[in-house]
């Protein structure tokens, strides 16, 4: 393939300034993805450096390797670093680089709000660190009041986190409210509902949910501000505050974002099945249905993290019953990706590698949530390490496994360039390993001896001194299977094979543009006629070129 | 886990309801991937039909999925409503003459439980029940929300600040056992444990006594100390 198309005269208008300052004020959708996608995979390594400190706390019983507060300032982090710096953004900084490609749009309608999202978001993350420089927040993963009230945590480390988190959790909103409206009017001529993109109605549904979701949490945070900075009460007991509110706040929006990855990958995954196999995804409205029911049913169920919290027992049954109830849209999204492999011809390549491993883990995950979510099951299991390893299951599955599927299978759109596919196989083994070898005795230690979640040691004669080394052993694993991915990303940018405009066969619109595509995306645009642009493209091309009465050149006999 | 109650047997077999419909789940979904992988792996030459959907076979697969949660949900409403019914006080048990449940305060406090019996007497880490007798936890916090977890006796509930909350068990056999708080509430949170102590009625009489002579003792003292301005 050629650099440039021979109709093309002007390859691109020359560069005034340095690339990082035409990045940096670019409100173009691809450059603000950009900085997301590798925002978030250094953010990623850092989630993982801080994970890794934790599991050497937890090697052995009783160690003194990290003293609590340092443990508990870790957690912290963790927790806001992972949602909120890794996972939530590559999914949404995926969908705001490929869905306005995938839907033939020549840009986003409110390109300043994602730029303004985008700035919101670096802000956020240099808050939230600016924490080392005093205090890191000590009051967990998610911070419940009244631990994070000023009472109980005086420095500034709750403020910083709850800074850092809110920006960001603004940017979001501000870039999902770009996707949402880009979709909705810039889609090609033709592109129904019906025929657009698997991946970028994943996109809308889950963008639509984090603006249900995002201003839920931005609440809950300017309130908890106002209870640490101006003598609130919304979190106090008595004179008419409730500890408890922030539990439901904070849980509406954790439980929407878990669904909200789990939508972007379902979209990712999809793609990629789909183009693996070589066969249209099977029952494609069914699985559009369900990307909704998910976003619905799961952001419902938020009170399945406050079982054993005293909000009465129809509450608890409602939690379930709509924890239950995700059953069925999930399990109709892995029936039709399966159905879609069965009957094609299917190329594992990494980008498939990981999708199917994606789905194993997040099935792995919501089966394990399942059984959290069965009420007095609940009294015994939840706050045990077998929810942490439940939730890690289905986002490491979803946001990791997911987001590596996607960034393998975009890279080449993005870069020119595919990464390197031996480095990724040797990646996703290692790191499947590396996942099972963690999360699975971790899942034990908290279902057969109850070990408690978020304890920074425990004690010799629990019962749990094996599984938790081999968990810190396997999370080592795992770590390296990431950092193989993240290496292979930097020297595939630049030293990767070629991999010209088209290099899966997609069925999308994005592969008809450039690879990286221009900053107007398209120069043409073909009208939409079925949910496979690019396979009618291709045909129609095909069919010509078949019909076509071309000379034939004689062959000469060599004398 | 280990069931000593009522309470915690019906637990136990909703954890087995749950861990059989999960590992149904996964075995399904995995085996199928791993079918499909194998079975339709690599370049044949021919391109695959492009079948795009069956309509009757969708439907038939959301019934089943439907009727899996539905059984599910009501296998865990009936085991739960079960685990909640209140044990009655047994034959062994400290009998009350009004019927009622033996009713114990217990506080969370960073980073310590403390328990306070029906007649004035209280106790710091060690809860002492008797054994077959219907007990009434009633959980309250003092400061930051914990989460009181003796997974033997009783499914874990959380104290919080300006609530109460019920834990309601009745241990069947004499032993002691342990738990770990199980919500973080800061530093000392990995070691706010508790030991539930179950024993004989008379042996729970003698105990409460004992604590009250005890701390009468104390106190008495303490005021004597003061008085003699020992202490200023």
């Amino acid at each position: 393939m050629s650099d440039s198309r021979p109709e093309l005269v002007v390859d691109g208008f020359p560069k005034r300034r340095p690339r990082w300052i035409e990045l940096a004020t670019s409100a173009d959708h691809k450059d603000t993805g950009r900085i997301l996608i590798t925002g978030a995979l250094g953010f990623l390594f850092i989630a993982l450096v801080e994970l890794l400190l934790m599991r050497l706390q937890l090697a052995i019983p009783e160690n003194k390797f990290l003293t609590p507060v340092a443990f508990n300032r870790m957690l912290s982090l963790y927790g806001g670093t992972a949602i909120f710096f890794f996972a939530l953004p590559l999914a949404i900084g995926l969908a705001y680089y490929v869905a306005p490609l995938q839907i033939g749009a020549r840009g986003t309608a409110l390109p300043r709000l994602g730029q303004i999202g985008v700035a919101l978001w670096v802000l956020g993350a240099a808050v939230i660190y600016a924490g080392f420089m005093f205090t890191p927040s000590e009051a967990g993963a998610n911070p419940l009041s009244p631990l994070s009230g000023l009472a109980f945590l005086s420095s500034n480390g709750v403020d910083a986190w709850a800074t850092g988190v809110g920006m960001a959790t603004l940017g979001f909103v501000l870039i999902s409210i770009d996707l949402v409206t880009t979709v909705r009017n810039m889609r090609a001529p033709g592109m129904a509902w019906r025929r657009t993109p698997i991946f970028a109605w994943g996109a809308t549904v889950g963008s639509w949910l984090m603006l249900v979701i995002g201003p839920v949490l931005l609440a809950a945070l300017t309130m908890l501000m106002i209870d640490r900075n101006y003598d609130g009460i919304f979190f106090a007991d008595g004179s008419g505050g409730a500890p408890l509110l922030w539990q439901h706040l904070s849980w509406i929006f954790f439980s929407g974002a878990y669904m909200l990855i789990l939508i972007f990958a379902f979209g990712a995954i999809a793609e990629i099945v789909t183009a693996f196999s070589g066969k249209p995804l099977f029952n494609r409205s069914v699985v559009m249905a369900s990307m909704g029911a998910l976003a619905v049913l799961g952001t419902l169920a938020w009170m399945q993290n406050m079982l054993t919290a005293p909000i009465g027992i129809g509450w608890m049954y409602f939690a379930m019953l709509m924890s239950l109830a995700l059953i069925v849209p999930f399990g109709l999204i892995v029936f039709n990706l399966i159905a879609t492999m069965i009957g094609g011809v299917l190329q594992m390549r990494a980008p498939m590698l990981f999708a199917v491993g994606a789905i194993s883990l997040i099935s792995i995950g919501l089966a394990a949530e399942l059984q959290q979510s069965l009420v007095a099951a609940a009294w015994d299991i939840k706050n045990t390490t077998d929810s942490t390893a439940a939730t890690h299951f289905a986002l490491v599955g979803g946001a990791v496994f997911g987001g590596f599927a996607a960034l393998h299978y975009w890279f080449p759109k993005m870069t020119g360039r595919t990464m390197g596919e031996v480095l990724a196989r040797f990646s996703f083994w290692t790191m499947l390993v590396g996942v099972l070898v963690t999360f699975v005795p971790m899942a034990l230690a908290g279902y057969n001896e109850g070990q408690v979640i978020d304890a920074y040691k425990f004690y010799a004669n629990a019962g749990v001194s094996a599984y938790n080394l081999i968990a810190t052993i396997g999370a080592f694993g795992l770590a390296a299977g990431i950092v193989m991915t993240i290496v292979n990303a930097i020297q595939s940018r630049v030293g990767g094979p070629e991999a010209g405009h088209d290099p899966w066969g997609g069925d999308t619109l994005e592969w008809l543009t450039l690879s990286p595509p221009d900053p107007h995306n398209f120069d043409v645009l073909p009208d939409v006629r079925s949910e496979r642009p690019m396979r009618d493209i291709r045909d129609a091309i095909a069919n010509r070129t078949a019909s076509a009465e071309l000379p034939v050149r004689e062959s000469q006999p060599v004398v | 886990m280990a069931p000593h109650s009522p309470a915690t047997d019906q637990i136990d077999t909703l954890l087995w309801v749950g861990f059989v419909a999960a590992a149904i789940l996964v075995v399904a979904i995995n085996v199928a991937l791993i079918y499909a992988i194998r079975r339709y792996r690599g370049e044949r030459g021919a391109a695959p039909r492009q079948v795009s959907g069956g309509r009757r076979l969708q439907f038939r697969v959301a019934a089943a999925l439907t009727v899996f949660a539905a059984v599910v949900f009501v296998l865990g409403i009936v085991f739960t409503d079960r685990a909640q019914e209140a044990p009655a006080t047994g034959p062994a048990g400290l009998v009350s003459e009004t019927g009622e449940p033996l009713e114990i305060e217990a506080t969370g406090q960073q980073w310590l439980w403390r328990y306070n019996y029906p007649n004035g007497a209280f106790s710091y880490y060690q809860l002492v029940v008797p054994v077959d007798t219907m007990v009434d936890l009633k959980l309250v916090s003092t400061d930051v929300i914990h989460n009181w977890n003796v997974p033997d006796l009783a499914g874990k509930h959380e104290a919080v600040p300006g609530k109460v909350n019920h834990v309601v068990f009745r241990a069947e056999e004499e032993g002691s056992f342990t738990g770990d708080a199980a919500t973080l509430s800061g530093q000392g949170y990995a070691a706010m444990r508790t030991e539930v102590k179950v024993v004989s009625p008379e042996e729970y009489e003698a105990f409460i006594e004992q604590q009250k002579t005890d701390i009468e003792t104390a106190q008495e003292r303490v005021v004597g100390m003061i008085e003699n301005g020992e202490v200023p």
